[in-house]
């Protein structure tokens, strides 16, 4: 298979040249733009490394919601931050960055040529969770206790970044400053293709449980629509004092606990499955966790409370 | 006919690699998007062509997802570049 040489070759090199760019440049929008491109040729790889779980990943979260989170941070850096720190600054965040990267380097040139695996057992015990696909197995049953973890994280950040707002301002909506201005064309894409993306995400959702996808991906692809909605000005972003937006943010790690301390009496454990249900309890918390995920990250992307209630 | 769909994708490839020259030179925020969302479509093109090259299906849904994210990319890039994307960068 000479060609996929080929492949890894060209995607080595574009990688490399992108990578250094959206490092070097000094133009923010440059540098996102950049970063986005970086993204795609990120996926392709991982798709020629028969890796497409991590692709779809990258593509969900890096093609959509962070692309729109860089672009909104860049507008606002444009007008407030125009001083370049000082050369000894500059200096000491080039060493150290220097050093993380060859620490890196020398870590993967050390791994041993058999590198450790625990797939086999991942797929042996695949058929007790009901699952086809180990990576989604993995994130729900093996290691579903860091997946809810990660849930908290994805709150924590939110909280955080609502903390940000003014007080006068507690309890409106976030000043996604964007949809000021609307037109024809932006409406009909908006129309068309929301939709359409929103029964993508909850395929990419579904379809976690045998193939690459899961919640993540899917509630990313989601997010990703609701801020294209934004965009167009066919919705607005929520009130952050609503009820049903508070409910519906830890709806994904409220289902999570109550099973979790429901394996107690159903299982023996915390978290622990059910004999035989497994799949359904899945399947449930997925869908929790979709709606959260997707609203968490619109919400994160949005910002802060910035007019008022 | 694999290695063919392959060699197709590096082809495709290479012509991304042509475009790449605009994001990385500009000069204007609007040459680097339009490159960009060229980038766009030929890296989706070669995704779709290492897809039939590996036989795999699930990259027909990462290619799925990023023909649909870059139709959002594109309205973000065109809303927030107002000023960068029509003037001169320094």
């Amino acid at each position: 298979m000479n060609a996929v040489y080929g492949l890894f070759a060209g995607l080595s090199a574009l990688l490399l040249v992108v990578a250094g760019f959206a490092v070097v440049t000094r133009r923010h929008f440059a540098a996102v733009v950049g970063f986005t491109a970086f993204g795609l040729l990120l996926s392709l790889a991982w798709v020629a490394l028969a890796a497409p779980d991590v692709a779809l990943t990258e593509a969900a979260v890096g093609g959509g919601v962070t692309g729109v989170l860089l672009l909104s941070a860049s507008v606002q850096m444009r007008a407030k931050m125009e001083v370049l720190p000082s050369w000894g600054v500059r200096f000491i965040a080039a060493v150290l960055a220097a050093i993380v990267t060859a620490g890196l380097m020398l870590v993967v040139l050390m791994l041993p040529d058999e590198a450790p695996t625990l797939a086999p057992a991942a797929k042996e015990s695949l058929a007790f969770t009901g699952m086809g696909n180990p990576a989604t197995a993995v994130l729900m049953a093996y290691r579903a206790l860091d997946t809810m973890l990660e849930k908290v994280v994805l709150l924590l950040a939110l909280v955080a970044v609502w903390s940000l707002g003014r007080d006068h301002f507690w309890g409106g909506r976030p000043d996604f400053d964007f949809s000021t201005q609307t037109s024809g064309p932006l409406l009909l894409l908006a129309r068309v293709l929301v939709p359409v993306g929103v029964l993508v995400g909850i395929y990419l959702f579904w379809v976690g449980a045998d193939e690459p996808g899961g919640a993540f991906a899917g509630g990313a692809l989601i997010a990703a629509m609701g801020l294209l909605a934004f965009f167009a000005g066919v919705a607005r972003p929520p009130l952050v004092g609503s009820g049903w937006l508070r409910w519906a943010v830890v709806a994904g790690i409220a289902v999570f606990l109550i099973v979790g301390f429901g394996g107690f009496w159903g299982a023996g454990d915390f978290l622990a499955y059910p004999d035989g249900l497994a799949k359904p309890v899945i399947v449930v918390i997925e869908v929790a966790m979709t709606l959260s995920i997707a609203l968490t990250l619109v919400l994160l992307v949005v910002g802060p409370p910035g007019r008022r209630p | 006919m694999r290695e063919f769909y392959l060699l197709a994708g590096v082809f495709i490839l290479l012509t991304v690699a042509v475009g790449l020259t605009r994001v990385l030179l500009g000069p204007r925020g609007a040459d680097r998007m339009m490159a960009a969302q060229l980038l766009g479509s030929g890296g989706i093109a070669a995704m779709l062509l290492t897809a039939a090259g590996l036989e795999s299906a699930a990259a027909l849904d990462v290619a799925l997802t990023f023909a649909l994210l870059a139709a959002v990319a594109a309205v973000a890039f065109t809303k927030s570049s107002g000023r960068a994307a029509r003037t001169e960068e320094d």
